[in-house]
Formats: C-alpha cells, sequence, structure tokens
C-alpha cells in the first residue's frame, strides 16, 4: 500500500476530484427527487403551483399532512398496508424457512426432486390469466387473502435460507437430536434464533414487495375498504390525467369560473397526494439504513446459487 | 456440506429401503412437502392451464369442456391492429433499457470502486440502492412531478432559455420511451451495480500492484484489469437480459405511461393485461403472454450459443 501511496502522481489526484465529484452528482440525483416532494408536500399548495421552488419551502405547512391523516379513505389504505405487510411477511419469513429447512438437509428422501420442481419455478410461470383464474377458482379474488397467500413461498427465498441453515453447525442440532427433539422442534427452538441475518435479509425483499405492490390490489381486489396505499396514489393519479384533458378541452371553450374550481380542487388534491408519498416511503427509508449489511451479502449468495 | 446425522451413521444410507428411511424423517418430510404442494398449486397448475391458449376458454366451461381452437388466437394475435405497435414499443423499450440501461451499472460499479475514501464510498454505495426499494407507483409520481408544468426541469430550462413554454415531458410520446429509460436506471442502477462491485472486490489486489510497478495509471489499470475481469459476470448478465428483450415490464409502461403517450409506451403486458383481465378474452390474452415467453426463450438461447461461439464464455 506504501508503494500505492508513492505512486500518487498529479493525474491520479485530477481522477480523484473527477471521481468524488461525479458520485456527489449520483448522490444529488438519487435523492433529490425525495427532497423535491418533501418540499412540495410542507409547502402550500396553490403557492407551489407559480413554481419556482428548489430547496425551501415558501409557505411552509402542515396542512397536507392534516388532510391525508384525516382522510378515511387514506387511513383504511394504511392500515390495510400495515396490515398487509405484517401478516404477509411473518407468515412467508416463517413457512419458506421451515420449508428450505427441510430442503437444506442432505438425507432428506426425494431432495433431488424437491430441488427440480422448485428451480423449474424460477424460470418459468404460467403468467398473468393462468394465475388470475387459479385466484378465481381458489375464491381468493376480493378477500384478503389474495394479499397472503401467493406470497408465502418463493423458491429464490429458500434458496437464500438454504446456503445460510447450511453454514450452520450440526453439532448443536446433533446433540438437540440426542435429547429426543424433534426436527420441527430443533427447527422453531435451535435453528431459527441462529438465523437473524437471513431472516431480516428475506423479510426486507417479502416486506418491501408487499408494502410496495399496487397489482393485487388493483386487479385483484374490488373492495376499496381492502385497497392499498399503492393503489389509492394510482386511482388519483388517473384522475391528475383526467383534469389535464378537461383543463385542454376547457381552454378552448373558454369558462373562467369552471376552471378556477378545478384547478383549485387539483391543487389541493395534488399536495395531498405528495404527503401520501413522503408518508409511504417513510418506513422504507427508516428500515433499509439497518438492514441493508444483511441483504447485500444475502443478494450475492443468492446470485452464486441461481 | 451438511453432515449426516447420527441415526444415519449407524447404518449405510443406501442399504436402507427408501420408504423405511422416508418413515424415520417424517417430521423433516412434513415440514418441506407443504413447500412442494404450495409450487405445485401456485406454480405449476398455472403453468398447465397455458393450455387454454389453444381453447375458446369460457369461465363457465372449465378447463374440460371448453373447445379446442389450435393455433386460432395466434393468428388473429398477428392480424391484431393492436398487436404490431404493441410489440414494436416492447421491444423498442427493451433496446434503449439495453443500450442505456445496461452500462449504467456496470459503469457505477466502476466509480464506486475508485472512491478515495471509505465512508463516502458507502455513504454512495447505500445511497445508490435505496431507489430499488421504493414503489414504483412512488417512482413514477416522483418523476412525473419533476418533470411537470410547474416542476423543477421546466424551471430550470425556463431560466436557462432553452424553452419558452413550460413541456409536459410525461404527456409527451416522443420522450416518453427516453424518460422512461432514465427512470429504469434511477431505480435499478444501484441494486444492479452491487453484483458487479463484488465481481471486482474479488479481484486478485496482486494484479495491481504489479501494475502500478509497471507504471500503469488509474485509467489504464481500469481498462486493463478492473473490466478484463469482470467481463465474465457481465456476459453472463447480458445473455439473462436478451430474454428481456421481448419484455418491458407492466410497471413502466402502466404507471409511467398514460394516454397521452399510449403510441409508444402500449407495451404487450399491458395489451394481455387489458385483453385478458379487462375484456375477458383469457384465451386471447393467454396466447399473447405465450408468445412472449417463447421468444425470450428463444433470444436467450440464440444468445448464449452465439455468446459461446465468439467468445467461449455460455451458461448451458
Amino acid at each position: 500500500m506504501a508503494l500505492a501511496r508513492m505512486s500518487q502522481s498529479r493525474d491520479d489526484r485530477v481522477i480523484n476530484v473527477v471521481v468524488i465529484a461525479l458520485a456527489l452528482i449520483v448522490l444529488v440525483v438519487t435523492l433529490y427527487p425525495f427532497y423535491y416532494v418533501i418540499l412540495r408536500s410542507l409547502n402550500e399548495g396553490v403557492d407551489s403551483a407559480k413554481g419556482g421552488l428548489f430547496l425551501f419551502p415558501r409557505r411552509p405547512t402542515l396542512t397536507n399532512y392534516r388532510v391525508v391523516l384525516g382522510d378515511p379513505l387514506i387511513g383504511t389504505a394504511f392500515l390495510m398496508t400495515i396490515l398487509r405487510t405484517a401478516v404477509g411477511t411473518v407468515a412467508a419469513v416463517f413457512f419458506t424457512a421451515m420449508v428450505a429447512y427441510g430442503l437444506s438437509k442432505k438425507q432428506l428422501v426425494f431432495r433431488k426432486t424437491y430441488s427440480m420442481i422448485g428451480l423449474v419455478t424460477l424460470y418459468f410461470s404460467g403468467g398473468l390469466i393462468p394465475t388470475y383464474l387459479l385466484y378465481r377458482s381458489l375464491g381468493m379474488l376480493n378477500t384478503f387473502w389474495v394479499y397472503i397467500i401467493p406470497g408465502l413461498f418463493t423458491y429464490f427465498h429458500a434458496l437464500l435460507f438454504m446456503a445460510f441453515f447450511r453454514e450452520l453447525p450440526q453439532s448443536l442440532e446433533d446433540s438437540a437430536k440426542v435429547d429426543g427433539a424433534g426436527d420441527f422442534r430443533i427447527f422453531a427452538r435451535i435453528v431459527l434464533p441462529l438465523s437473524g441475518p437471513v431472516l431480516a435479509t428475506i423479510a426486507l425483499f417479502v416486506g418491501v414487495f408487499h408494502w410496495n405492490d399496487w397489482f393485487a390490489s388493483a386487479y385483484f381486489v374490488f373492495n376499496q375498504k381492502l385497497w392499498t396505499v399503492p393503489t389509492i396514489l394510482i386511482k388519483t393519479m388517473s384522475s391528475l390525467e383526467a383534469f389535464y384533458r378537461v383543463a385542454a378541452a376547457q381552454s378552448q371553450s373558454i369558462r373562467p369560473g369552471a376552471e378556477m374550481v378545478t384547478s383549485e380542487m387539483l391543487v389541493t388534491m395534488e399536495s395531498m397526494k405528495y404527503a401520501t408519498i413522503v408518508v409511504t416511503v417513510f418506513p422504507i427509508t427508516i428500515a433499509y439504513p439497518f438492514l441493508q449489511r444483511y441483504f447485500v451479502k444475502g443478494l450475492l449468495v443468492g446470485h452464486i446459487k441461481a | 456440506m451438511a453432515e449426516t446425522t447420527g441415526v444415519d451413521r449407524v447404518a449405510p444410507v443406501a442399504t436402507v429401503p427408501l420408504i423405511r428411511r422416508f418413515r424415520g424423517q417424517l417430521q423433516l418430510q412434513l415440514m418441506t412437502l407443504p413447500g412442494l404442494l404450495f409450487l405445485i398449486l401456485f406454480a405449476y397448475l398455472p403453468m398447465i392451464s397455458l393450455i387454454i391458449a389453444f381453447q375458446d376458454f369460457k369461465i363457465l366451461m372449465g378447463y374440460f369442456a371448453s373447445p379446442w381452437v389450435g393455433l386460432k388466437h395466434f393468428t388473429w394475435a398477428l392480424v391484431d391492429p393492436e398487436f404490431y405497435p404493441a410489440f414494436r414499443n416492447t421491444v423498442l423499450l427493451s433496446l434503449y433499457g439495453l443500450v442505456i440501461g445496461f452500462p449504467a451499472p456496470i459503469l457505477l460499479a466502476l466509480l464506486i470502486n475508485e472512491i478515495p475514501r471509505a465512508g463516502f464510498k458507502r455513504v454512495v454505495q447505500t445511497t445508490s440502492y435505496l431507489p430499488h426499494f421504493i414503489s414504483y407507483v412512488v417512482t413514477a409520481y416522483l418523476f412525473i412531478l419533476l418533470l411537470d408544468r410547474r416542476g423543477i426541469v421546466n424551471d430550470v430550462l425556463l431560466a436557462v432559455g432553452l424553452i419558452d413554454e413550460p413541456v409536459l415531458f410525461w404527456t409527451k410520446a416522443e420522450y416518453w420511451r427516453l424518460m422512461a429509460t432514465l427512470v429504469n436506471v434511477w431505480k435499478g442502477m444501484g441494486w444492479s451495480a452491487i453484483i458487479y462491485l463484488a465481481a471486482i472486490a474479488s479481484i486478485d489486489e496482486q494484479l495491481y500492484e504489479a501494475a502500478i510497478i509497471d507504471g500503469a495509471g488509474r485509467l489504464r489499470r481500469i481498462w486493463r484489469i478492473t473490466l478484463p475481469n469482470i467481463t465474465g459476470i457481465i456476459a453472463v448478465l447480458l445473455i439473462l437480459n436478451m430474454g428481456g428483450l421481448v419484455r418491458a415490464g407492466l410497471d413502466t409502461s402502466y404507471l409511467l405511461g398514460n394516454l397521452f403517450t399510449r403510441e409508444t409506451s402500449y407495451v404487450l403486458e399491458y395489451y394481455t393485461l387489458e385483453m385478458g383481465l379487462e375484456l375477458g378474452r383469457y384465451s386471447f390474452a393467454t396466447a399473447i403472454g405465450l408468445m412472449q415467453s417463447l421468444l425470450a426463450l428463444i433470444l436467450v438461447v440464440i444468445t448464449n450459443w452465439l455468446s459461446g461461439r465468439i467468445s467461449g464464455r455460455s451458461l448451458f
């Protein structure tokens, strides 16, 4: 390393400056969209519509958040998203870990067959329509369970668990077996408590999927009370689109009164939407710095396995 | 890797009959089998019901009573006026993704690797994959907001004098592909860079030291050592990505696209969704999905074969 420092030439220092400058640009480009939406959510809507907001709110207000958190439809959607994420993640992580524990055992009879059955699902799937028809015939459409059950088991996640379980010292399990503990007991009492990192990784993957998914809620559930936040956001997004069409049509036939009402409604709706986005993104940005050191490792193991 | 347990060590595995061994590990089997049943129900059953692409499937008649129609839906799809634009948009968007989106994480990994301070390096890397965890719904919103009439992009362009009037970029079909591709780069670049960074980290340090002794500068070392040592992983990921040329992703099309941009943003996945779930043409929509999967498979196999012939690297 002393050698490397010796060769620090002028060129090297120039490159360092360029690298740091580029890295700063990456940092800003990644983070600024988040900052901008926070900025807009904290600024009064009518004022935001004038443009020119870059760094600080001009007319700071918490009204948008008050409206969003008080809105019954959005409130229900948040509760539903939290419920879906909690139930879906706990169930999927436990179920996948249990199955993967069995699959990780060399002495498991039919293990090769089971692995083949699993591997095929990594590369082939029935696609949208057959899946929809299956949920339909199982009576899962328009129920809470269409969020939970299809996500219970993913073979890719099982592979990550298996790689981790194989690294655990076998002696602990052996001595428990001598004491007469069954496989399930060993799994639940000895293996799971030792599996913190892989549990955190899979929980993050599954949890983020449940938190972010919009499709199940938009196409498999018609009952608005079961909708999750991303779906609510989509519904307002399309009304925004509708507004522009209306506005475009109105500018043809001039009716000033009507346009004023619509644009003010739009402004309120927009600011509410930004507040919703901020509230939606918040839990992820809080959770992920703590979990990220685990999942990088997990992802790499998965790549090698798959 | 796992050692055999004490039970198995008593009698050599091969001499005990299969059924006895199975019963001896009943609890382990009962933990595993629910997962297998799950896969058969939720992964294999839908694969089998792909046969409805060759039927005139009616929900009330089911899989067995619906009449068989051969390739009717496939030939109809090919002459359907919506099919060709959707196909073209899918391939074009994927090509944009391949040309702009595929090299981006490689460049990012090279950049992150060159950052001199370990702390700053970690901050940049950790931040770069944050967008991967953000819902596409939110992502689409963030960028529509930035590109809106009163968004920062218009503000800046107006201030600089590049445009005289705000442009609603997200409603312009002609900008849509580039916009969608850049949004996807923003969202996925950091996450995809992880694998390249790991490959770079596993390069033998001695190679660099030898190069330094030989007087090779930083850029030369990147070009002569870092890049050649990750071409293997680049080739693998490129082969895997080729199947994606006939897939554009519903998220991008559905959430970033809209009625104004439909001319360029309407892709096969959206077409399948509209035909199947919105119009109830299940067999027709399944036929489109099946064609897409077959094309993807063929593309991967061809790329793999080509790569094997040209560079000696292939996956299977």
